[in-house]
């Protein structure tokens, strides 16, 4: 039967067109990052030259070690600013929300609706000034700037999510509560935080992969105690002029690995905050 | 005596030990800054002097610089390109998720890789791909007949690549909001549609495209707004270069400031990108506002 056949083949032809598209989709989302990772662990002279095997080496990676210390210090700086803030963040958004989701007035309509416009400001405006401020406070290159602004710039988006979440948590468990003899803030500890951690979850992800990565401040705030990974990647750019490609792929590698495996990780949590976040502001 | 101290309770001001400190940030790192800017804006100011009134010189300054205009052509051009592709591409990979895929989980976790990458990683990535000697896309695009993308000689070619790696950077984010969008669709409309004989494209373009129409505006939003902002990727690749072609407003506005040390006309800058910003995103705070005020009472 013709028919028969024709519909075969155009099965057989969607089949191929959906792997082809898989494939593109797999080459554009995963090859950057493949390349930059084996080329990591490619003896230097290997990495551009053609047709030879790959001889898996992690000389590069010393390499690092030995002549780029500032990356490991920058890494470490990352560290402590990405949980820093993601603390401060999480602990401020989850107070607001409790607040904006147990109260209702115009001041606090206001109030949200002007912590979701700010959200939306460039940050390189607010430098200008808080430049000078840094400066005079003497908080230039320290982990503490750095924590204030990352979390000040993802505390609207967080407070926004939390709301969202301690709507849910119902109101009779407060009142139940206030019957008991509870105050605010003990209904708040005892009652709400416990059932918002997957709030809190969302929220963390947000902030921990933007101050994992975060560039523009640390390149204005940041010179030399305080530098963060992308900032000293930064410097090995500008620094390197072609020469020692390894060592740049190496430290790539290293900056990228830990929040790549926690991104996959949290694929599920993420996936709900971007979407929640995206359409409650 | 418990209902009196449940009313007492839900007295509004109560809320705001709990909302202090959200606030106090925002305030002090972004309100503050953002009025600061306004007035500085206004002044004859370099790092470390006295600041003088001088009212709208700032601005007729910009306003008459052709490198300004040159950095906000070079945006506006790479904003509509970026966002633009992505939705197109973000729309093209979800209906290819809809229509069904093995190692689904898997695969949404390649797309959502990109997510995780800094912009300095992107940037080193991107470059070693476009390498003008080494690079595994200049021997792919020599290898088909076409000239190699000269990036760091040719202002338009160093933009294709900033506009390049920002829709690599941010394509997990639109494809996101758009898939979750489509999955929400309930599946009746389309067995409805099947039924009466609408072909796969009749259907996508009057089911899926209308109700995704929402979504799709949202991602747009916020997309435009954040991909103004454009900064790292210029900076990092070109540094605005060469002479000053490739620039965008924000490394316009780093210049000004802390190169030439003009913080008067970087702030003049400074608060065109805070206007410029909020019309943008006027659609979506009116809304916002109408539904919130609805809410208080």
């Amino acid at each position: 039967m013709p028919t028969d056949r024709a519909r075969s083949l155009s099965g057989l032809l969607r089949l191929l067109g959906k792997a082809v598209a898989v494939a593109l989709v797999l080459a554009w989302s995963l090859g950057p990052i493949a390349l930059i990772v084996t080329a990591a662990f490619t003896p230097e002279r290997d990495i551009f030259a053609t047709g030879v095997g790959w001889r898996p080496t992690f000389e590069n990676f010393v390499a690092l070690w030995q002549r780029w210390g500032d990356f490991f210090s920058g890494l470490a700086n990352s560290f402590i600013v990405t949980a820093g803030a993601t603390v401060l963040a999480v602990l401020a958004s989850t107070l607001a929300g409790f607040g904006y989701s147990r109260w209702h007035s115009r001041f606090l309509s206001g109030s949200v609706f002007a912590m979701i416009a700010l959200r939306l400001l460039p940050p390189i405006v607010t430098t200008l000034p808080l430049f000078p401020i840094v400066n005079a406070l003497g908080l230039n290159d320290t982990h503490a700037v750095l924590i204030i602004l990352y979390a000040a710039f993802f505390v609207s988006l967080g407070t926004m999510v939390m709301r969202t979440f301690i709507d849910q948590i119902p109101r009779e468990l407060d009142e139940a509560a206030m019957m008991d003899g509870a105050s605010q803030a003990q209904i708040f500890r005892r009652v709400v935080l416990p059932l918002s951690a997957q709030g809190m979850v969302a929220v963390a992800i947000f902030v921990i992969v933007y101050a994992w990565n975060e560039f523009l401040f640390a390149f204005i705030f940041t010179t030399k105690n305080a530098k963060t990974a992308p900032l000293v990647l930064s410097e090995m750019i500008g620094s390197l002029e072609g020469v020692e490609w390894g060592v740049l792929f190496a430290a790539t590698t290293m900056q990228l690995l830990p929040i790549l495996v926690f991104v996959v990780l949290c694929q599920r949590h993420l996936i709900e905050g971007l979407t929640a976040g995206a359409t409650k502001g | 005596m418990a209902a009196v101290s449940i009313s007492a309770m839900q007295e509004p001001r109560r809320a705001l030990p709990y909302v202090a400190p959200a606030l106090a940030l925002l305030a002090a790192v972004i309100l503050v800054p953002a009025v600061y800017v306004l007035w500085l804006s206004f002044q004859q100011s370099t790092f470390g002097r006295a600041a003088t009134f001088v009212g709208f010189a700032n601005y007729a300054k910009i306003l008459a610089d052709p490198y300004f205009w040159r950095a906000l052509g070079n945006t506006v051009v790479v904003v509509l390109v970026v966002v633009h592709v992505e939705v197109v591409l973000g729309l093209a990979m979800a209906m290819l998720f809809v229509a069904g895929l093995p190692f689904r989980k898997l695969l949404i976790a390649a797309v959502l890789a990109p997510y995780a990458v800094s912009e300095v990683g992107a940037v080193v990535m991107w470059r070693t791909l476009f390498d003008p000697d080494t690079g595994f896309m200049t021997r792919v695009l020599t290898g088909l007949g076409l000239p190699p993308l000269e990036w760091s000689v040719v202002p338009s070619h160093g933009l294709a690549l900033v506009a390049l790696l920002s829709i690599w950077l941010h394509l997990p984010f639109t494809f996101i909001i758009l898939y979750a969008a489509r999955l929400a669709i309930p599946k009746e409309l389309y067995e409805a549609a099947e039924i009466d004989g609408a072909t796969p494209w009749q259907s996508f373009r009057r089911i899926t495209l209308p109700l995704l129409m929402p979504a799709i505006l949202v991602a747009m939003l916020f997309r435009y707004i954040f991909a103004y902002r454009l900064f790292s990727e210029v900076w990092l690749l070109t540094q605005g270069g060469p002479a000053r072609s490739t620039e965008v407003v924000a490394v316009y506005l780093y210049l000004e400031a802390f190169r030439y040390n003009d913080f008067g006309a970087a702030s003049a800058t400074g608060w065109l990108m805070v206007v410029t910003s909020l019309m943008l995103a006027a659609f979506y705070l009116r809304r916002l506002y109408r539904e919130m005020f609805a809410r208080a009472d």
